[in-house]
């Protein structure tokens, strides 16, 4: 073979193998979100949100304790994570750019979004759930956020530092102090980004199953008392998923659907948000 | 024409951050009601000097002022300068337009509402004034709650003039403010600081020395950090007093 045919046929080998290798991750992707489709529809019903479980065995019953529980964990993991991150992504970005201490902050930030997310259920069982002696909703509010805030911080952080720094010497130009800047300037040109990072680490947060096993575990019962266990749909897909019952993988099937939807929407959403400023 | 003076720049040296000597012993006048253009290559000091009269470079660590700069009165290179204060009585443009993320009257009003104008009747009536004074009312005025990005570069310039003059400021800075337009931009604005220095003191970093002609009234040269010539600018460009100048205006290096 001469030199090019030799450059041809590597640069064929090439293209199969990484078609291949997409075709391989799309393959298994498209047969989960078809089975979840295919099972979750045939299974969803009005009653799954209105009803609460029946006891094991009977026929019936719904989920609503879980899909009230999930919203209220995932609100409430909201509500600390958002604030804590932005603030954090405000400090490496604004107060302490350029320093060596808002570089190792970052680079741990980065750690910690691949940390598996059951050492931050037991991290959390240890520090919450062990001392006061019981699973409490506010321990998985705590051990989602503390997922969510690394996410939220750094994508705080990025987006700020895109901001141009001509901007703030406007600003500053003016007379206004820093903090004027950064809320009412700096912010403003950042917001987009800071709320697509926002969605997406609430995306994240929503399909947690593990650390939740360890912090607010499971309620069959309807409940909105946070210092108590509540009911979560990733743990009751793992719980009923697992279960003898037929009805209870029928639910099963239908509340991975919800939550799969859930996650598409936040996901599209976020995306839709960046599209339309970059537009 | 030696009127009044706004600000005397007495010994002044500064340096980065790490000692890098930027401006050497730099002594000079700038006069109230006129123009003072600052030119010289690139490096020299023009841009680095006019920052200290808002002192831009504080917002940077290391960076170090010796020597006085006058303004009405008060050393405003000492400690105890009032940062906010001394910023909203010396507006600065900059190269490129910095229009905020928000409406066109927003834009303008923000330096208003930091100086505590809250009313919407006296921001809607400062704004107006300011944007008639910047020549840009007629342009504007039917989409005032437009987002300022939507104007054209030289538009954008006008209103960010508007937005300093907004506030009342004594002096003016101008930081080579139509370096990044086209040529009917660049008209505008210099026939604007012509108008204006009929009640701000402008100073003006420019590379273009047709420019410096054309508008002001002082012209100071820099080269390397030093002050090599300031005078009238007419004498400047035709007469000047010193070899470097004639060179640099003749366009024999630069």
């Amino acid at each position: 073979m001469t030199r090019e045919q030799i450059r041809k046929t590597e640069g064929f080998i090439a293209l199969t193998l990484s078609t291949l290798a997409a075709f391989m991750g799309l393959f298994w992707l498209v047969f989960i979100l078809g089975d979840v489709l295919v099972h979750g529809i045939k299974a969803l019903k009005l009653s799954l949100f209105l009803n609460d479980p029946a006891p094991p065995g009977v026929e019936g019953g719904g989920l609503r304790n879980a899909f009230v529980g999930q919203l209220l964990i995932t609100v409430c993991a909201t509500l600390i994570g958002v604030p804590v991150g932005v603030l954090g992504g405000t400090f490496l970005a604004e107060y302490a750019r350029g320093r060596g201490i808002a570089r190792i902050i970052s680079i741990l930030s980065d750690i910690m979004v691949s940390v598996p997310s059951i050492v931050i259920g037991t991290f959390i069982y240890a520090v919450l759930v062990r001392p006061i002696g019981h699973f409490s909703g506010w321990a998985g509010a705590v051990a989602l956020s503390i997922i969510m805030i690394p996410v939220v911080l750094r994508t705080t952080e990025d987006m700020l530092s895109l901001v141009p720094w001509t901007l703030r010497e406007a600003a500053f130009a003016l007379g206004a102090p820093y903090y004027k800047v950064i809320t009412q300037v700096v912010y403003r040109g950042a917001a987009t980004g800071i709320l697509t990072g926002i969605l997406l680490s609430i995306a994240r947060v929503a399909g947690e199953t593990a650390p939740l096993l360890f912090t607010s575990f499971n309620n069959s019962f309807f409940s909105l008392d946070m210092k108590q266990p509540v009911a979560s749909l990733t743990v009751t897909i793992f719980q009923y998923a697992m279960g003898p019952y037929d009805n209870w993988h029928a639910q099963a099937w239908a509340a991975a659907f919800v939550i799969t939807v859930f996650i598409l929407l936040l996901t599209i959403t976020g995306r839709l948000i960046i599209r339309w400023r970059y537009k | 024409m030696a009127g009044k003076i706004e600000l005397e720049v007495k010994g002044l040296d500064f340096y980065y951050a790490g000692d890098v000597h930027a401006l050497k012993k730099i002594n000079l006048t700038v006069y109230k009601n006129a123009v003072t253009s600052l030119i010289g290559p690139s490096g020299c000091g023009k841009t680095t000097l006019l920052r200290c009269f808002n002192r831009m470079h504080d917002l940077y660590p290391g960076n170090r002022y010796q020597g006085e700069v006058i303004f009405q009165g008060d050393n405003i290179l000492s400690g105890g300068t009032d940062l906010i204060n001394l910023r909203s009585r010396i507006g600065m443009v900059f190269q490129k337009p910095t229009p905020f993320p928000m409406s066109i009257f927003d834009n303008i009003a923000y330096g208003l509402k930091l100086k505590g104008v809250r009313k919407r009747a006296d921001l809607s009536e400062r704004v107006e004034k300011a944007l008639v004074h910047s020549a840009l009312w007629d342009e504007v005025k039917d989409k005032l709650n437009a987002s300022a990005y939507a104007l054209s570069g030289g538009q954008q310039q006008r209103l960010v003039i508007a937005r300093a003059l907004a506030v009342n400021p004594e002096v003016l800075l101008f930081d080579e403010p139509t370096s990044a337009l086209d040529p009917i931009s660049t008209a505008k604005i210099e026939e604007l600081a012509a108008v204006l220095k009929k009640e701000v003191t402008i100073v003006i970093v420019t590379h273009n020395m047709q420019q410096a002609a054309r508008i002001s009234d002082w012209t100071g040269f820099l080269m390397l950090g030093e002050l090599i010539e300031f005078d009238k600018t007419d004498r400047i460009f035709t007469a000047p007093s010193e070899k470097l100048t004639e060179d640099y205006v003749t366009g024999r290096f630069g």
